[in-house]
């Protein structure tokens, strides 16, 4: 591997993201699973690093789920990004910030499908001014929220209390890093570092002091494919798809993942534990898994959040080997409790798979 | 010229996704769905390129087209700007509209997706959300996220959330009015006219293979033939 | 420029081997041509190769043959043009060297350069270890020098069409002899490396020269090499730092992984850009592809729309050296034709 090489080609994919005064619109996916991640894209952004990041209750899904299920009309997806387009203008924004990878590659593809079909875009006009009486401006610039970590990612690093080092060796450690097919692969210079070497995670990793690692499979799917997760007769398709991922990255004991996209840390983690229990193979140390991470959640433990704080107990795969090794202190009997310490009982235990 | 072909043609993503194929296969060689389905998406464009109706028509009728997961790895590497994953969502997007979907098991899968993903936008505002999200349709989940199931409300909480909540944050309850307004685009667009038209061409197909629509919704969310596989399985 | 009275002097840009036939040409119709190269060495590519297609005949000796019939012209190395215009019936040239120059003719043998092969980026090169291009392996053939290459290679594999037919590198020609040097290379690779085994990876097999299907029967009759009709995909790394290329075998309907030791990208050859502010000053036409344009594609290849200025070899577009040396003889005639008044 020569990674001057990677960092020529780096270069030709750098986006000029705007520096502050974001509309900020969620990702049901990230909401559901990883609802401690959102929470602390806001925390770090906002109140740690002073940005304007504009959040209205009255925005919804980008149907981008829904489109890609090819349950709505093409036309019925784009009318709802113009909403939410609408909602930005409204409030007075130009920059939108998505939380969801689905809804990035959602928002570039209805705008760049406006630039080759304007015709279309009056329709959506037309339509939504018909069904909800809102105009809009289009945004100047469409970023996903990890842009903006990967933008922040040097103010983070001075801020750090912990690096991505092994503190009992001081070797870095071994990050695998999964895009998210839909950040670049459609619009490759949308996404910072193209399609082939996006450098938008492993940007952020090096930055505070982790190992990327490459294997065969990084470019390769998580297996999520819509309608192939959703519907249980079809999901045999997303394990198989992750199960290659982990068979091709086994070889380089990766200490972690970090995640682009919100639907790949759910399929990356509980498919290891689907694995486990129908075959009895787990990947990480010591029966453990490896733990998978969103890049807030990474972030956050970086900036030393506690991370039961950042919500890493909903996780099925246990982070405590990783918290061992990055020397992050954590309170095993505070893991499962609620709100003020309220007893919600626990979670029951794998078959296989070790867990704390 | 086929009558179904100029059908496909009103479709912008068609226009993207099928400029010129040289049949040269990186679409397939890099496929997800390819390697684990009966499936060659070079294929697929290449018999569209053909504008053969009769073949046209057999794929709008087939199980091939409902193998792709839409991941769109394939466009990245098409050395002529096509985007096979494009032309499949304007094939599927045209099997619904003239029935055809029910006449393969991927295809009907359409109904229990259309049900649950328009409830779930429709009533909270969120594709997916945890108050429809089944533990026992996904056990893949975990025996954690069971649990983060059974004490939502507490987890959320504890997690920073507001969940069903008033105000902005996460799963906040999304206002009625807003949800109106998701209601009147699909009423605009065609999206109800589709949910309708799923419903009506499923419902006649449940019939037609004697069930009620529950047991047709459970059967073709849960059940899976042999043959899919490019294992021969 | 001194020396050579009483001859017509005709400016060559560009010494490659259509530079340099063309000047041993005109030398013979009793013209005194001056070769202006910006490179330190005549013989453009071809110098740096190896062996020729389709008989594996040393290049070394060609480019000698050519130097030496045009000992008699003036040759002038690392060349800058700082500025070529009109003037009077003829151009004025000056150089960086302090040399000017006032000819009624010039030829364009600008040539071609090779695709940069990082810029499928799929591809890998200039990022894995063991990824190298057509021209690296022509280098290694000469030099025995190349650290991608290591040990005895039990499988290698060439990918044909690399930056050429492809819309999205911004070439669609087809870049013509790749398929037939992909052909030339599997068989000297398996002539070292009797053991491994090749796998040549093509979107067509455009093999229309002489001899060319010969070649490729052989290769598959004699030397055994796969041919995969698929466009390889994507191209990755494992552990042990070999090189992994996913395709479709596209007659079988099925995707294809293999493992291999070493990859040879068959980059092909695109326009040369650096010359484009030159063709601006000469008020000389770019086609589409980026090439220099000739009068029109049939009749009048070696003309340009310019009166006066004339066109060899892959200035205009891929060409074969055979075709090269017959164009550079052609253009030479049409010079001389025009020089004389007819």
């Amino acid at each position: 591997m020569i990674y001057q090489g990677k960092q020529k080609i780096w270069s030709d994919y750098q986006k000029e993201i705007p520096s502050d005064h974001w509309f900020y619109v969620r990702s049901c996916i990230r909401q559901s699973f990883f609802p401690g991640s959102e929470k602390w894209f806001l925390g770090i952004c906002r109140d740690m690093l002073g940005k304007d990041i504009h959040e209205t209750e009255h925005h919804t899904t980008c149907g981008g789920i829904a489109y890609h299920c090819d349950v709505i009309p093409q036309l019925t997806a784009m009318t709802i990004v113009a909403r939410q387009f609408a909602l930005m203008t409204e409030a007075g924004y130009k920059n939108l910030v998505a939380s969801c990878i689905t809804s990035f590659g959602n928002y570039t593809e209805t705008l760049e499908t406006w630039r080759e079909f304007p015709e279309l875009e009056a329709r959506v006009r037309e339509a939504l001014w018909k069904s909800c009486r809102r105009e809009f401006e289009k945004p100047e610039y469409v970023a996903h929220a990890s842009d903006l970590i990967y933008k922040f990612r040097g103010e983070i690093a001075e801020k750090a209390k912990f690096r991505l080092v092994d503190h009992r060796t001081g070797e870095p450690l071994r990050v695998v890093e999964h895009i998210g097919c839909h950040y670049s692969k459609m619009f490759p210079h949308k996404g910072v570092g193209g399609a082939e070497y996006p450098c938008v995670l492993s940007g952020m990793a090096e930055s505070w002091g982790g190992r990327i690692i490459d294997y065969p499979e990084r470019r390769h799917c998580c297996g999520f494919g819509f309608r192939q997760y959703l519907v249980k007769a079809n999901r045999g398709y997303s394990m198989s798809n992750t199960h290659k991922k982990f068979e091709s990255m086994e070889p380089y004991h990766p200490d972690m993942i970090i995640t682009n996209c919100p639907g790949c840390p759910y399929f990356l983690d509980r498919w290891q534990y689907v694995i486990s229990e129908q075959t009895g193979k787990t990947y990480g140390q010591n029966g453990y898994g490896i733990p998978v991470l969103t890049y807030e959640e990474l972030a956050g433990l970086v900036l030393g959040i506690d991370p039961w704080d950042l919500g890493l107990q909903i996780h099925q795969v246990a982070v405590e080997p990783l918290l061992d090794k990055l020397g992050i202190a954590y309170d095993p009997a505070k893991k499962y409790l609620g709100l003020n310490e309220k007893d919600i009982m626990k979670p029951g235990l794998p078959t296989v798979l070790r867990c704390c | 010229m086929g009558k179904l072909f100029d059908e496909l043609s009103k479709d912008p993503r068609l226009k993207e996704g099928l400029k010129t194929c040289i049949n040269c296969g990186t679409c397939t060689a890099i496929c997800p769905a390819a390697e684990f389905y009966r499936y060659d998406p070079r294929k697929i464009v290449d018999t569209v390129q053909r504008k053969d109706d009769a073949e046209i028509e057999a794929l709008l009728r087939s199980e091939t087209i409902w193998y792709c997961g839409e991941c769109m790895s394939c466009m990245t590497r098409c050395p002529r700007k096509n985007g096979a994953g494009l032309v499949i969502m304007a094939l599927r997007h045209l099997s619904i509209r003239l029935g055809y979907f029910t006449e393969s098991e991927k295809g009907r899968q359409i109904w229990p997706l259309t049900k649950a993903l328009n409830t779930n936008v429709l009533q909270y505002g969120y594709c997916v959300h945890p108050a429809t999200f089944a533990f026992e349709d996904h056990p893949e989940s975990g025996p954690v996220f069971q649990w983060a199931l059974a004490h939502k409300e507490d987890v959320y909480a504890r997690l920073g959330a507001n969940y069903q909540g008033k105000g902005p944050g996460v799963l906040r309850r999304i206002p009625q009015a807003d949800l109106d307004e998701l209601k009147a685009i699909y009423d605009e667009t065609g999206g109800t006219e589709r949910i309708e038209l799923v419903e009506r061409y499923s419902r006649a197909k449940a019939a037609e293979m004697g069930m009620t629509l529950d047991e047709y919704t459970a059967y073709t969310f849960n059940h899976c033939s042999p043959g899919h596989f490019n294992n021969g399985l | 420029m001194e020396g050579k009275p009483n001859k017509e002097q005709v400016a060559i840009i560009g010494a490659g081997i259509a530079g340099l036939e063309a000047a041993h040409q005109l030398l013979r119709l009793g013209y005194a041509p001056v070769l202006i190269e910006q490179a330190d060495h005549a013989g453009g590519h071809v110098a740096e190769w190896n062996r020729l297609f389709p008989d594996k005949a040393p290049a070394a000796p060609l480019v000698e043959e050519l130097l030496e019939q045009t000992r008699e012209a003036t040759l002038i190395l690392r060349a800058k043009i700082l500025s070529a215009g009109r003037l009077g019936d003829g151009f004025n040239i000056r150089l960086s060297d302090g040399t000017s120059l006032h000819v009624r003719a010039i030829l364009m043998a600008t040539g071609f350069s090779l695709f940069e092969a990082w810029k499928k980026e799929e591809y890998g090169y200039g990022v894995y270890d063991r990824v190298l291009t057509n021209a690296d392996l022509e280098h290694w053939f000469n030099t025995g020098d190349d650290t991608r290459i290591k040990g005895d290679l039990k499988r290698i594999g060439f990918v044909h069409c690399v930056g050429s037919r492809d819309v999205k590198a911004g070439n669609t020609q087809c870049s013509k002899v790749c398929c037939i040097t992909a052909i030339k290379q599997a068989i000297e690779m398996k002539e070292r490396f009797p053991e491994a085994e090749i796998w040549c990876f093509y979107m067509d097999l455009r093999l229309f020269g002489k001899k060319y299907e010969d070649f490729y029967i052989g290769a598959q009759r004699d030397y055994g090499i796969h041919f995969i009709r698929g466009r390889v995909s994507e191209v990755s790394e494992n552990i042990d730092g070999k090189v992994i290329v996913k395709a479709e075998d596209t007659l079988n309907g099925k995707p294809v992984k293999v493992t291999l030791d070493a990859l040879v990208l068959m980059a092909g050859m695109v326009c040369n850009r650096d010359i484009q502010p030159l063709a601006k000053e000469l008020s000389l036409s770019i086609d589409d592809d980026g090439y220099l344009k000739s009068r029109d594609n049939i009749g009048s290849v070696t003309r340009s729309d310019r009166k006066g200025i004339f066109l060899a070899g892959a200035a205009t577009g891929p060409k074969t050296i055979p075709e090269t040396l017959a164009e550079a003889r052609s253009a030479a005639l049409d010079i001389h034709n025009f020089l004389s008044g007819e």
